[in-house]
């Protein structure tokens, strides 16, 4: 039984009448990589607010490592919000010894961080000096002081250059191979498929979708098939190599399939088995059309 | 308690804003307790000449009265350490550092308490500042010099450490309540100069004389010189304990608002 780390309950929060965060729960296990994809506005930061304990939520309730949230658990916890937020007079060092002050951390860590982040050569200018990607890489390198055991990122490849995003999923892939379990926030799913194991799907504040990445964000193909037997159509379909799923659609079949297969492997593969098909179609569907439809199906 | 106020102390030790203002306050307040007497000896030259009664000489620094002339004089330079506090706290704000300060692991109420230890030790180096000049003003002014003479009113510093700390307290909440330094400090020397100014005028007395800031600046009262006497104007040369007990109420409510905005609203 794995370390349930955080575990959100029937979670909501309205401004007015929108609802930011909709009956949200959810449970991060330890050693997870857990992502929340969803377009702008969705409630993602919201969220993050809330379990953060910047955000008073209407209803609902959250658990850190099992317990009733205090201020302690934040300090076991690294966090980008949305903006980098620093004191701008403050050198980068002088804003990482108050969080390291904040969290009870020694100094010990700080240049070590700065280095991992590149920002080593500029650790005593001031922080409003900062371009917008070093100051995001200040944010991560703030989160990644005294190695916490969670971490809560929220957009971390926002005002990135296309280098920057590449280092900063690398070091979240790193940081996550030594086992701290990740909750990322973001509205890429190029970022979510490449960096989580898994992952929830949010739109207008409600989830509409949980689950392993593996399972819901596997780059598919979907293709429709029907033949005079569709029963043994299924049945011999189950040994193909790259079958991700298949679903009955009337009299018809609708197959995913993994990656790099397509129609014509299909079709001869079942030929070899003996099935003539009476109706093969290829619908292409890209996992940017799945993200979109699994967004637009329930609104 | 040591570990809030250092956090304190890291966020300010380089920031220039603060250090000119301080300075400047302290250099005021200097000059202002220092060169009043030469004031008003002057002024008094010039109407000695066309005084039908004699004038008597006035001095402010002599002990046991030192104290309580500097500190009603220091009294009407707060509002410099009250803007001071609006900016720090409307920073914490508009940089949404407080909000940074939170999500790393500091309990709002922590917050609060690093803000009233930075108050408080404010209150109490501009107090320190009044005890050494008193000191030396007294010791050089007073002929007859005996110890009880030179601690008989120093209470006054303890009401004055009072006065400074109530009237932080309030531009704190103030801090708080509107988060844009331009708009908090003007809400502050608003209300603190005209708006409460106008409702004692349009308020009657027995109500009016509890409002916040005329109760906090009426703690140490006008000082009872011996020109006030010729003029058959007594103030009083104490403080009333029933005026301490109200401040420290304002105090206590000001404190209780701030931690109620801050536990209440999203940050």
């Amino acid at each position: 039984m794995k370390e349930t780390i955080l575990s959100i309950n029937q979670l909501s929060k309205h401004y007015g009448r929108i609802r930011a965060v909709d009956n949200l729960s959810l449970d991060i296990e330890r050693g997870n990589v857990y992502g929340i994809l969803g377009p702008n506005g969705s409630g993602k930061t919201t969220t993050i607010g809330i379990i953060l304990g910047v955000i008073n939520a209407n209803s609902g309730s959250y658990k850190w490592f099992g317990n009733e949230p205090t201020n302690n658990d934040r300090k076991r916890i690294g966090s980008i919000i949305e903006t980098p937020l620093f004191y701008p007079y403050l050198t980068a060092i002088r804003n990482l010894k108050i969080i390291a002050d904040i969290k009870g951390l020694g100094y010990e860590s700080i240049e070590n961080v700065l280095k991992t982040v590149d920002l080593f050569e500029r650790k005593n200018d001031v922080f409003k000096t900062y371009s917008l990607g070093m100051k995001q890489r200040l944010a991560l390198a703030a989160a990644m002081l005294g190695n916490p055991e969670m971490m809560i990122l929220d957009e971390p490849t926002n005002g990135l250059d296309p280098q920057g995003i590449a280092d900063t999923r690398d070091l979240i892939k790193r940081i996550a191979s030594e086992g701290t379990t990740i909750f990322l926030a973001s509205h890429l799913l190029d970022e979510v498929q490449k960096v989580c194991t898994h992952v929830a799907v949010l739109n207008k504040g409600k989830k509409l979708f949980s689950g392993d990445v593996d399972e819901v964000l596997t780059d598919t193909f979907t293709i429709e098939i029907a033949s005079d037997n569709l029963e043994e159509l299924q049945k011999t379909l189950n040994d193909f190599p790259n079958l991700h799923s298949v679903t009955k659609d009337g009299d018809k079949l609708t197959v995913r399939v993994k990656g790099k297969t397509n129609g014509r492997d299909l079709n001869s593969f079942l030929f070899n088995k003996g099935i003539i098909l009476t109706h093969l179609a290829a619908k292409k569907k890209s996992l940017e059309s799945y993200f979109l439809e699994l967004l637009s199906d329930k609104k | 308690m040591i570990k809030l106020l250092k956090i304190e102390y890291q966020k300010i030790a380089p920031y220039k804003t603060f250090w000119v203002l301080f300075g400047l306050y302290f250099a005021v307040l200097g000059i202002i307790i220092f060169g009043t007497q030469s004031f008003i000896n002057e002024f008094f030259v010039d109407v000695r000449k066309n005084s039908p009664i004699p004038i008597p000489t006035v001095s402010l620094y002599n002990f046991p009265d030192v104290w309580q002339n500097i500190t009603y004089l220091g009294g009407y330079f707060k509002i410099f350490l009250a803007v001071l506090i609006v900016i720090l706290v409307s920073n914490e704000f508009s940089f949404r550092t407080i909000r940074q300060n939170i999500i790393n692991g500091m309990s709002k109420s922590e917050f609060l308490k690093s803000k009233l230890l930075f108050i408080f030790s404010i209150s109490l180096a501009s107090t320190l500042f009044l005890f050494i000049s008193g000191l030396i003003l007294g010791l050089t002014h007073t002929t007859y010099i005996s110890f009880s003479k030179v601690f008989n009113n120093s209470y006054f510093l303890f009401v004055y450490l009072l006065e400074l700390f109530s009237f932080l307290s309030f531009a704190m909440l103030v801090g708080f309540l509107v988060k844009k330094s331009g708009f908090a400090i003007g809400i502050l020397l608003l209300y603190s100069y005209i708006i409460e100014r106008i409702l004692w005028y349009k308020i009657p007395e027995e109500i009016s004389e509890y409002f916040p800031i005329r109760m906090i600046g009426k703690l140490i009262d006008v000082p009872n010189t011996a020109l006030m006497k010729i003029f058959g104007i007594n103030f009083r040369n104490f403080v009333s304990f029933p005026d301490i007990a109200i401040v420290i109420a304002y105090t206590i409510l000001f404190i209780f608002l701030t931690s109620l905005l801050l536990k209440k609203r999203d940050i």
